[in-house]
């Protein structure tokens, strides 16, 4: 249709409605992201280095160098000795990722290459991917009253095999209360890696196994040297989007434990939301928003890349 | 040596017989060709040697060892497939080198050892320049290569290809039959190919399976389905254009058989057919190029009228009605293209008595 108003328009008037046509299509979506996405994170910019007198890191540095276990992004003594969390928002965001990261796609990789054949398998996809569906807020109750010293599943199942120190509320104890988090949200965030990992396998030609089986394969050298690469793309989107989740991480946190007891949950996103929204310091809210987002962008940035690297690869 | 017997195989699927009592003897050093249309059985056939699918009845043999229930990996075979499922990841040189890489230990090798066999193999198929290079960055006829090369590089006891020349174009593929001939011949492996294009197979095979809805309909030399086809489905099927045929009844008079075709009348010597009623219904099966063609009457030749003429370059085909102004009984005759033929053109048509087929109308099984 465009191409007709080209042409009607004539050879030299072509290049300027063909700039016009362009900038039609994109004043829009230009208008609502500027608006609404890059005037708050300019926004948030600038008043992260809002203090007091003028312009200046402060924020930053008092945000970093913060001590009080509930609003510290990082706690050295308590890490260098071992001891039990508070370590800090930013440790306990590095060791969500850490234990969530490999479990989320060892449990997603396994089960859909277990379920992947398996008659009736997507009644058991449906029912993990419940995790993804119910809303986080909802996810975060159902943890807390998972890991509850009474009515639990967890404590109770310690309680029957007889270990009384597990058979407790494990969110009322700084011991348990950050491992508590991190597991229940394994149980949340599989069916993620669940489906795109069995929409890979969908997608994976059936001939390159059984090249291998003829080849003389055993099952784990399939697994390992012709699976596991293929299914590379689907990796990336795995790791990145669970890592990016990891770090974001907030809902969970605020309605099961909101970062306690004594800050042993605490994880970076509530920090920034009790800066914003107890201490009514704008300034160090938006500070802990920017170091959030620059960490955030370190694997995003790698994604774009594999993403650029891929589409190249293709071509 | 190396000899694969299947006995007596059947394969379902849910309700469906995808193969049903199939039985075969592959020689040693043979090439034999499973030849049938799309869903007849002879890839599920190809899968069963290979050990990717279990039959639910019969026994599967090789060398006299019953493989029946061995996984692939045990069976010292290697297939082709027809999407050549060259792993992406990898380069061509690892590749080819895949089969000896994961089985090292047990063969005892080295690393220098399987880079000597790939060099070997690769160069037998002309493509040692391209060891750097992953799959996705050749053309089909060289993937077609590298799959040839990885099936070859340990020297299998059995050959299976899947349609592997179905993915190139016309050329090429009649390049690498030539090829794949003469390496099947010059390194002796016992070879199974399956294949829809009787072109193909008529060109390659020693001996010509043919498979239709699950069962083996004859199996033979290219020549004896070319000519002596057991049954109407392999002359039909087998050709191109295919058989003609004619449905014709037989008047059996003392010891003496006549058809009686539309259009025309032929007496055949007696003692030919065995067991013949007076007035069976037949199929009388002509191929097209065992036809003489006249523009001026003939002894003993039919008359016909043309109703298309498709020229293929140095031959002709006519089609021809033999009943003209009664029902119109069609026939396609293969010809040298040294008249003109016209459409509408009357000519005289004479059969080669010598190379006709018979066949039952009613079981289609041949009766001569």
């Amino acid at each position: 249709m465009f191409r007709g108003l080209w042409r009607r328009s004539g050879k030299k008037r072509r290049g300027r409605s063909k700039k016009a046509i362009i900038i039609t299509f994109l004043l829009p979506e230009l208008i609502l992201l500027i608006t609404f996405v890059l005037t708050p994170i300019v926004g948030t910019f600038v008043i992260s280095f809002q203090t007091e007198n003028g312009y200046g890191p402060d924020n930053y540095y008092k945000v970093i160098t913060e001590t009080s276990p509930d609003k510290a992004l990082v706690l050295p003594k308590n890490i260098e000795s071992l001891r039990p969390p508070p370590w800090g928002a930013l440790i306990h965001n590095i060791v969500w990722v850490l234990i969530h990261l490999p479990l989320v796609v060892f449990l997603g990789l396994a089960l859909a290459y277990l379920l992947h054949e398996v008659k009736g398998s997507s009644i058991v996809k449906t029912i993990i991917f419940l995790g993804m569906v119910i809303p986080m807020i909802v996810g975060g109750l159902l943890i807390r009253f998972m890991y509850d010293g009474t009515l639990g599943v967890v404590p109770l199942l310690f309680k029957t095999l007889g270990i009384n120190s597990l058979a407790k509320t494990w969110t009322n104890y700084p011991q348990t209360a950050l491992i508590s988090l991190i597991l229940g949200s394994v149980w949340l965030w599989t069916g993620f890696s669940l489906t795109v990992y069995s929409a890979a396998f969908e997608s994976l030609p059936k001939s390159y196994i059984e090249a291998a089986k003829i080849d003389g394969a055993s099952g784990l050298q399939i697994f390992f040297k012709i699976v596991i690469p293929l299914l590379k793309h689907a990796t990336i989107v795995v790791v990145v989007m669970t890592m990016l989740w990891d770090l974001k991480i907030f809902d969970i946190v605020y309605v099961s434990t909101l970062g306690g007891p004594g800050g042993s949950s605490n994880v970076m996103a509530l920090v920034m939301y009790l800066y914003f929204a107890r201490a009514l310091d704008y300034g160090r809210s938006a500070a802990t928003a920017v170091i959030l987002a620059l960490i955030t962008l370190i694997p995003g940035a790698w994604f774009i890349k594999q993403v650029m690297k891929s589409g190249k690869e293709k071509r | 040596m190396a000899r694969v017997l299947l006995e007596n195989i059947v394969k379902r699927f849910g309700r469906v017989v995808a193969v049903d009592h199939v039985n075969v003897e592959v020689r040693d050093k043979e090439f034999m060709i499973l030849l049938g249309p799309s869903g007849c059985g002879k890839t599920t056939t190809l899968r069963i040697v290979a050990g990717l699918e279990f039959p639910d009845e019969g026994r599967v043999y090789i060398d006299d060892r019953d493989v029946t229930d061995l996984e692939p990996k045990d069976r010292d075979v290697a297939m082709v497939f027809q999407n050549y499922a060259l792993y992406p990841h990898m380069t061509v040189y690892q590749n080819i080198a895949f089969p000896l890489m994961i089985r090292r230990k047990k063969l005892g090798l080295t690393k220098a050892d399987i880079k000597k066999k790939v060099l070997e193999v690769a160069k037998m198929l002309k493509i040692e320049d391209l060891l750097d290079r992953k799959p996705g960055q050749l053309s089909g006829g060289q993937q077609q290569r590298v799959a040839l090369a990885r099936t070859l590089v340990r020297r299998p006891k059995v050959w299976l290809m899947d349609e592997p020349l179905s993915n190139l174009d016309a050329l090429l593929r009649l390049e690498m039959r030539a090829e794949l001939k003469r390496l099947q011949k010059t390194l002796g492996i016992t070879t199974i190919y399956v294949t829809h294009d009787q072109a193909e197979a008529l060109s390659m095979a020693d001996r010509i399976a043919v498979m239709n809805k699950g069962r083996i309909i004859q199996v033979g030399s290219p020549d004896d389905v070319y000519l002596r086809p057991s049954h109407v489905f392999v002359g039909t099927f087998i050709g191109s254009p295919p058989m003609n045929t004619i449905k014709c009844v037989i008047a059996k008079s003392n010891n003496e058989y006549i058809l009686q075709c539309s259009g025309f009348q032929r007496k055949i010597p007696g003692g030919e057919l065995a067991g013949v009623r007076d007035q069976q219904e037949i199929l009388l099966g002509i191929r097209p190029e065992f036809i003489d063609v006249y523009k001026e009457p003939v002894p003993g030749g039919i008359k016909a009228k043309i109703l298309v003429v498709e020229p293929q370059g140095s031959e002709v085909i006519l089609n021809v009605d033999i009943n003209p102004g009664g029902e119109e009984t069609l026939l396609k005759i293969k010809t040298k293209y040294t008249a003109k033929y016209r459409t509408g053109e009357t000519i005289y048509i004479k059969p080669d008595w010598t190379k006709i087929s018979i066949f039952d109308y009613k079981t289609g099984k041949s009766l001569a």
